[in-house]
């Protein structure tokens, strides 16, 4: 039985395609008002996670639950509250913006008045007629949002809502999801391949890489695991760090410095203590905490980054 | 079922599909106004013939083609298909009102050669009584042998994302229609010649698959229309987007 604490629930969520799994036994854990941030590299199975979530793939083995029911069962009841945007936004080129939420308006059965309210969520108001293929990606996403958004629903899924925007784009998506859980009593899942474009807004989030997910917590557990250093600006990097290790203690050093993990203030002095006894020059003894993203890229792999 | 028609009906309001529809009529027409002679003593049913010959044989085959590939167009080119099916609509009825709709867009052409039929008639003064019944035998029958290649075509432009391959597949498969015919063997059971064999008036062609009774051609062409559709549908079905 779902746990009725979770607004979606997967259990083991395995997708695999030409016997190699994409998805490998994820276990997402979603609750009421949160934003979740869904990360991970590109190409580590979140899109395909969230395919599935909404029954547009079937998965391999395993079952999504959302709102308490069975997706694979109930599927039509449990998307009349959920809105989503998954991968790219979607649209009908040659229709305008509203022609667009009519379209889908009429598929869904809200009332008319819906229309002219996301539009101004998202603030097209004054595009509205216009074609959509000749919009811009940043409009086109905030369209993809409005339609999202027409239903009034429980559950916002947005598949990566900032890809390909520029960085005012980005600030924009940002501020409006942020509002949206308290103006409008919303959950979202939204995913993104950078830590830091959610950061800001996610209050948990879950880490997807090569498919399984590796870490899903509070974002504050998160930056706690951003373990700090000591880094020690020296004249002889490599002589210092032969002291130090003489004298028992762990660092690692490069060609303009030396680190040490994040100690007591004791140690710290004894260690300055120990360089300028044996007429080591130290320029600066600074604190280096590690950001998030390093720790990000450090749980999901090199080819983060790329 | 109604909500998803008038969600359609949005967005093939503004598409080029309306000039499609009116183009074989409209040859027809020009057919039948410069090389209509009255002559026989059935002069409704040559006419009919000769407008009706082109069309069945070329047009309608290749215009089921196309309609089915623009109404899969815009779901593939926006992502509409996804769009669509996260929405809480069923997947059976989005197959079964696009099918419904390629087969009112036929039904649209097929009417607008009636009024080419009905022109040309005036045109010429032919005195005679229109003879409804065969005339709607001709134009509903060629419709309904329009349906397995309807099936065909939209379960092909669903599983192809380009716009062009469904169209090429039935370009090629719609030339050899004139040898097809000839055929009894294959001809009944080839589904770009249906319409023809459907259409065109009985009287006047007597070879090939024009032999059959109208009854064996109606079961093959029921009968594949609902093989045909119901693959298109399991496929729709269980298609992951």
């Amino acid at each position: 039985m779902a746990n009725p604490t979770w607004i979606l629930e997967t259990r083991e969520l395995t997708k695999r395609l030409g016997g190699k799994p994409v998805v490998n036994e994820v276990n997402l854990a979603i609750g009421r008002g949160e934003i979740y941030g869904f990360l991970g590299p590109n190409g580590a199975g979140k899109t395909t996670t969230i395919r599935m979530l909404l029954g547009l793939a079937k998965p391999t083995k395993g079952s999504v639950h959302i709102f308490g029911h069975d997706i694979r069962k109930e599927r039509i009841q449990i998307l009349r509250k959920v809105g989503s945007l998954v991968e790219y936004p979607s649209y009908y080129g040659h229709l305008s913006a509203t022609e667009n939420l009519e379209a889908v308006r009429r598929l869904l059965g809200v009332p008319k008045s819906r229309i002219g309210e996301v539009l101004s969520i998202v603030r097209l108001t004054k595009e509205a007629d216009r074609a959509v293929k000749g919009y811009s990606l940043g409009m086109k996403q905030r369209l993809g949002i409005a339609t999202a958004l027409l239903g009034s629903p429980e559950l916002l899924v947005l598949d990566e809502p900032t890809n390909g925007l520029d960085p005012a784009g980005i600030q924009e998506i940002r501020e409006l999801i942020k509002s949206l859980p308290g103006s409008h009593g919303v959950t979202i899942l939204i995913s993104s391949h950078l830590l830091s474009e959610v950061e800001q807004m996610a209050t948990r989030v879950g880490i997807i890489a090569k498919g399984s997910l590796i870490y899903q917590d509070g974002i504050q557990m998160l930056r706690e695991r951003a373990k700090s250093r000591i880094r020690f600006g020296v004249s002889d990097p490599e002589a210092a760090w032969r002291l130090l290790l003489s004298h028992g203690y762990q660092a690692d050093w490069d060609r303009r410095q030396l680190s040490v993990d994040r100690t007591d203030d004791r140690t710290v002095a004894a260690i300055v203590a120990q360089l300028v006894r044996q007429d080591h020059q130290v320029y600066r003894v600074e604190e280096e905490t590690a950001s998030l993203e390093r720790i990000f890229l450090e749980m999901t792999g090199t080819e983060g980054s790329l | 079922m109604l909500r998803m028609f008038r969600s359609e009906w949005l967005k093939i309001r503004r598409s080029v599909m309306w000039l499609l529809i009116a183009v074989s009529p409209l040859i027809a027409l020009a057919f039948g106004l410069f090389g209509f002679k009255q002559e026989g003593s059935f002069p409704w049913i040559e006419a009919l013939s000769l407008l009706s010959a082109l069309h069945a044989m070329l047009f309608l085959p290749l215009l089921t083609g196309i309609y089915a590939a623009l109404l899969c167009r815009y779901e593939h080119a926006g992502g509409g298909w996804k769009m669509m099916l996260a929405l809480p609509v069923s997947r059976t009825q989005v197959y079964f009102v696009k099918f419904a709709v390629l087969m009112l867009l036929l039904a649209a052409t097929q009417l607008l050669l009636l009024a080419a039929l009905l022109a040309v008639g005036w045109a010429n003064g032919i005195s005679s009584p229109v003879p409804w019944r065969t005339i709607f035998a001709s134009l509903g029958g060629g419709w309904i042998a329009c349906l397995p290649l309807a099936a065909l075509q939209l379960f092909a432009s669903v599983a192809f994302q380009s716009f062009a391959a469904p169209l090429a597949v039935n370009v090629i498969c719609t030339l050899p229609n004139m040898l097809v015919v000839n055929s009894a063997r294959v001809g009944p059971y080839y589904p770009w010649a249906q319409p023809m064999l459907a259409m065109l008036p009985r009287e006047d062609y007597g070879f090939g698959a024009f032999n059959l009774s109208l009854e064996t051609l109606t079961i093959v062409v029921l009968g594949s229309f609902c093989v045909f559709f119901a693959a298109g549908w399991t496929y729709f079905a269980k298609r992951s987007v």
